[in-house]
């Protein structure tokens, strides 16, 4: 590169640095909202399904009922359904206690009680369970299920032998910790958002406003003015991953197992991905507000198909694909494996390389596209 | 402040919005079919009962009884079976490494143990770095303990206490039940927060915010005129979604259509406003962007409740969330749709979406300064 060259491009560098900071409201949404979203996503949202409501359906004295209930409620899971004690609870309708979300799951003991019933030989509880959301009505089966037998095992040495029995050790995250799990994709989503948005609308903005035409007729070349207009915002990405990490490793107590270069150069290559995405919006933009359903419909795709929210494994063959040509997925991935497993060598180059090959491949795109809008 | 209200000057700056969206057809069609087309997309794709799970079986005993084990794994026809040969390492390694998401380690004396203690212990090693299909391993784990039980031991275990679990409004479990109705609500309000973050900006920066404000025109006239139009096609937008959830996915649409169409319209305007207050606030279109996508993506996605329930979260957040419109509307969606929940058992979302909304258009009109500094 010719010395000229390299003094363009750090003019260019300079505008843009200048353009983007020089708004003080947009310092805070570019350095400290990704930080505070992340805070806020990482302690908030959890996996575990937790205060169910839990409503039973009494006999009179009925002994092994009350002691799953009590045990059920001193478990982390449960809460008594809402109006507990204050009904009659011998005449309301399990039905109706679910249906007006008094109730997340009622418990019903055979007519005579479940004592009674056990007794007899013949101990079949029915279990109403609102599954309108159907994990966590999973959740609430598995749940009922292990605190049943945790009642009949301590209290009444009822043990139910099995001749098969799983011995499961849970790796890499022992307690199943939701922040362990959601942080690194949430991390990806963040990063994802910043960088698509600020690169989009930046370029659509010199195209609606005019200024490009200025830059066009400067005496400079299409790669000086994209790499001018692009550096930077890899520049904020690599800032915003930075913080970010240190929340993820310092406040969540997610574990850094692999080496930090690892993390470092999958970050650059996911950031100048999406960089490179965000160009790409752009060279199709008229406007704005073109650029910014582009990066919406990008975004809500990626968002969704990265395996953060749901498993892609199982989806149909053309999702998949689709899901596999979404550079997040990777990302994540990456950022699981680097972190949590400390990083096999053999998948981070493999995942990396694709990365940098998506990156090319938009990269050109953009550039053939751009070159075409110069002419 | 002056608070005169004309209807008239409100239809006008209504009419004015409509020539602003016809003009660019390409949002247009974002606003009405791009909802349909995203809830049709993520309604086929989306699955939450994991099939086909990689599970890596280090079989060091080798005998008909392991075999038989690795064969019920097998007709569960939840997992993939890769078996390995080498070493225990293999199995740990399989993980590390992405190949299998689960490791089933039988012990050499897996046989032995079997049939002269009656009980035989395996070890199941499970890939902790994804909670969500560790968790739906683990829900397998013991229906394929029974099933083993059985061929091994030709025992059926009947436990002291069967449980008749019942699953009420998604007696299948159906995934696209659990996600349509709640998908929905996530799309309609990041479409609608995005729809008018920028219409507000854009006149500040195109200069015609000068041109309006010389007129007679009231803030709150210019907010309710804007908003308007925008309604008129989120409205459409719902409907289109609400007849594929129902004849697309067979839904039962068990609650009052009228109610759910109050609903939506409430919980559109307050989107709406909330996507105006932010153009109100901020002035310039970039900006208005990248907090209306701050504000409405993220939030509406995990924070409304749409897959990780609300009732999970730590009491502050779940108060915390009680601004977002996108939960009371996630709430009174599942409850219309699966439920047949009824206005008396929905009061507190709605009052809740009312409050919200007016405080949303309240502030925009407030913060509407007249002005032309910033």
């Amino acid at each position: 590169m010719k010395f000229s060259q390299f003094v363009t491009i750090l003019g260019f560098l300079k505008k843009e640095f200048a353009q983007v900071f020089r708004d003080p409201k947009m310092r805070i949404i570019l350095l400290v909202i990704p930080i505070m979203q992340m805070m806020v996503f990482g302690l908030a949202i959890s996996t575990e399904v937790k205060n169910i409501k839990l409503g039973t359906i009494y006999s009179p004295n009925d002994l092994i009922l009350r002691r799953i209930e009590e045990r059920s409620l001193s478990s982390r899971w449960f809460i008594p359904a809402i109006g507990r004690g204050t009904l009659n609870e011998f005449n309301v309708d399990p039905n109706e206690q679910i249906r007006s979300g008094r109730a997340d799951v009622v418990l019903i003991p055979p007519s005579g009680g479940l004592t009674k019933a056990l007794e007899r030989g013949e101990g079949q509880v029915q279990l109403l369970i609102d599954a309108t959301n159907v994990i966590r009505a999973q959740s609430i089966e598995r749940y009922m299920q292990s605190i049943i037998n945790e009642v009949l095992k301590d209290e009444f040495h009822l043990n139910s032998i099995t001749p098969i029995s799983f011995e499961v050790r849970i790796l890499y995250n022992p307690a199943l910790e939701s922040a362990i799990f959601l942080v690194p994709g949430t991390m990806a989503m963040i990063l994802c958002i910043v960088t698509i948005l600020l690169t989009s609308m930046s370029i659509a903005r010199e195209k609606e406003m005019g200024t490009f035409e200025m830059i066009i007729s400067a005496p400079v070349k299409t790669w000086e003015v994209l790499l001018g207009k692009t550096i930077p915002f890899v520049i904020i990405g690599m800032i915003n991953a930075l913080s970010i990490f240190i929340i993820a490793i310092a406040v969540f107590k997610v574990p850094m197992r692999g080496h930090f270069w690892q993390l470092g150069i999958s970050s650059l290559a996911f950031i100048v991905t999406t960089v490179s995405i965000g160009t790409l919006i752009s060279t199709f933009a008229k406007n704005q507000q073109q650029a910014m359903m582009g990066g919406f419909i990008f975004l809500f795709l990626s968002n969704l198909l990265a395996g953060v929210m749901f498993p892609i494994d199982n989806m149909p063959y053309l999702m998949k694909m689709a899901a596999y040509s979404n550079p997040m997925t990777y990302f994540v991935k990456l950022l699981r494996n680097i972190m949590l497993k400390g990083g096999s060598t053999e998948l981070v180059s493999i995942y990396v390389s694709v990365l940098i090959i998506m990156a090319v491949l938009t990269a050109t795109i953009s550039y053939k596209r751009f070159h075409h809008t110069l002419d | 402040m002056n608070f005169e209200f004309s209807l008239r000057r409100t239809l006008s700056i209504a009419k004015k919005e409509r020539f602003h969206i016809l003009r660019d057809p390409f949002t247009l069609t974002m606003a009405t079919v791009l909802p349909v087309l995203l809830v049709l997309i993520f309604g086929l794709a989306i699955e939450f009962n994991v099939k086909d799970i990689g599970l890596t079986v280090y079989d060091s005993d080798r005998t008909l009884s392991s075999r038989k084990l690795t064969e019920v794994f097998i007709s569960s026809q939840y997992f993939k079976i890769k078996s390995t040969n080498g070493s225990i390492i293999d199995a740990i390694s399989d993980l590390d490494s992405e190949q299998s998401k689960a490791s089933l380690i039988i012990k050499p004396d897996f046989e032995h143990n079997l049939q002269s203690t009656g009980n035989a212990n395996t070890q199941f090693l499970l890939d902790g770095a994804d909670n969500s299909t560790a968790g739906v391993i683990m829900g397998y784990l013991s229906g394929i303990q029974q099933a083993a039980s059985f061929k091994l031991k030709g025992q059926k275990v009947k436990p002291a206490i069967e449980l008749k679990t019942r699953y009420l409004y998604n007696p299948e479990l159906s995934s696209p039940w659990f996600i349509v109705p709640g998908l929905a609500v996530v799309i309609i309000a990041i479409l609608s927060i995005l729809l008018t973050a920028l219409t507000v900006a854009r006149e500040w920066e195109n200069g015609s915010m000068e041109l309006l404000l010389s007129t007679p025109v009231q803030p709150i006239e210019i907010i309710v005129g804007k908003l308007i139009p925008y309604t008129i096609i989120g409205l459409a937008g719902v409907m289109l979604v609400v007849l594929v959830a129902i004849f697309g996915f067979g839904l039962p649409f068990a609650g009052n259509i009228f109610l759910f169409g109050i609903g939506s319209l409430i919980f559109l305007i307050a989107c709406l406003a909330q996507g105006m207050l932010i153009s109100v606030l901020i002035r310039t279109q970039q900006l208005s962007m990248q907090i209306a996508m701050v504000t409405g993506l993220l939030p509406s996605l995990l924070l409304s409740g749409f897959i990780f329930p609300s009732e999970s979260m730590p009491l502050f957040f779940q108060r915390f969330t009680s601004i977002l419109p996108s939960k009371w509307f996630m709430i009174i969606s599942r409850g219309i749709f699966l439920k047949g929940a009824t206005l008396a058992d929905l009061k507190l979302p709605f009052l809740s979406l009312i409050i919200l909304c007016s405080i949303l258009i309240l502030a925009a009109t407030k913060k509407f300064k007249k002005d032309l500094e910033p």
